[in-house]
């Protein structure tokens, strides 16, 4: 009696274990498949931008890399109001 | 870093003038072309004062979608950061407020008209009237709104040229549309020098400062010198979109340095526009500027060299 109910404990949890490693492959799948939904869906649009000058950054006003130097003489261009 | 003068050619675009150098002799014709095609696409994307241009067909449409071309988005998504970033200073729904003051044609025609009838200023739409679908390749606007790109674009296009230029070419770059300054690629000795100034057209001798720059751009808006009569009253072009006219700043000119020409020229522009308050924002953003104040005398912030002495009185 009690190997008997040894035995249907032993089948319901391989069979708990069966299930939860079913499940955890679908999701797995699916994840997969969303992800490769996604890449289709939007991998368009940086395929569709043209190779251009680097755009600045959106979120601020980028600062130089290093501030004028003070230099002599005439400059090679001039920087005013047209 | 390069030895030897860079190769220069000098050349009328947009009203004013354009340079062009490069690090290398031979590359000039060469950089000439990438340059005059750009800049020709920019505008037919962009010249308001062109019956075919893309912008004349989008503010002709009355509030209606307008399909626009990838250039044509890229520019008006470059204006709309500039709004985002100056808190709507820099706004380019100002179309309409600079027709009123009568400058609905080229510069030179209007200079010569004289004194052109204007109308009263009133507020811009706003920046966000203007609708953007860069998927769709679509833009609509408004709330009446009439697109001016002018405080934008031309910085743009001397960075898109100058990016070009030194990416195709391999050679060191600097693009000026009258006197906004774009540099890439490698850096002559001693840098790019700039002669920051008043008026572009001045020369290199004009009077001044001369400073040397080696990456991003330069740029420089001024009250000075695009200005007309409008109505018996002296106007210009900076317009301040909270009232729909003439910005009325402390500062004639304002130069600033920045990681890219249209970033420098969204900056001097909203420093002008901001007037008093421009010190404050500049410095705290981290931008080395020169400020040059109605009576001549010079403010600089963030690392900007200091200053020979006071500009001369105009």
């Amino acid at each position: 009696m009690l190997r008997d109910d040894m035995r249907y404990a032993a089948a319901r949890r391989d069979d708990g274990v069966r299930k939860i490693s079913r499940l955890t492959w679908r999701a797995g799948a699916a994840g997969v498949i969303c992800s490769a939904v996604i890449a289709v869906a939007f991998g368009h649009h940086a395929e569709a931008r043209p190779a251009g000058p680097a755009r600045p950054a959106s979120g601020t006003i980028v600062i130089p890399a290093q501030p004028p130097a003070p230099a002599q003489g005439a400059g090679q261009v001039s920087s005013g109001a047209s | 870093m390069m030895t030897g003068s860079p190769a220069a050619d000098t050349f009328g675009v947009f009203g004013t003038t354009a340079v062009l150098l490069v690090t290398g002799p031979g590359l000039l014709p060469r950089a000439r072309e990438i340059a005059d095609t750009e800049l020709a696409a920019v505008d037919r994307a962009c010249n308001r004062f062109r019956p075919d241009s893309e912008i004349t067909r989008l503010n002709a449409a009355e509030g209606a979608a307008v399909g626009i071309s990838e250039l044509f988005a890229e520019l008006i998504d470059a204006a709309l950061r500039a709004a985002r970033l100056t808190d709507g200073d820099v706004d380019p729904t100002c179309g309409r407020a600079l027709s009123g003051l009568g400058y609905d044609r080229d510069f030179a025609e209007l200079r010569a008209a004289g004194n052109v009838p204007g109308q009263p200023a009133s507020p811009a739409p706003g920046w966000r009237r203007v609708h953007l679908d860069r998927d769709r390749a679509r833009a609509r606007l408004g709330g009446g709104a009439q697109l001016d790109l002018g405080a934008t674009a031309k910085a743009w296009a001397a960075d898109r040229c100058c990016e070009l230029i030194a990416r195709r070419l391999g050679c060191g770059a600097l693009v000026s549309l009258g006197g906004d300054i774009a540099v890439a690629g490698p850096v002559p000795e001693g840098g790019w020098r700039v002669r920051v100034t008043d008026d572009h057209a001045a020369g290199p001798d004009a009077p001044g400062q001369t400073v040397a720059i080696s990456s991003g751009g330069l740029a420089t808006s001024s009250t000075t010198v695009r200005a007309w009569e409008s109505g018996g009253r002296r106007v210009h072009h900076i317009i301040d979109p909270a009232t729909g006219g003439p910005a009325d700043s402390c500062w004639r000119t304002v130069s600033v340095t920045a990681g890219s020409c249209v970033d420098a020229n969204t900056a001097s522009t909203a420093a002008i526009i901001r007037s008093a308050g421009a010190v404050g924002w500049l410095s705290g953003s981290g931008l080395p500027a020169r400020l040059v104040r109605t009576d001549g005398t010079v403010q600089t912030t963030a690392g900007w060299p200091s200053d020979d002495g006071p500009a001369e009185a105009i």
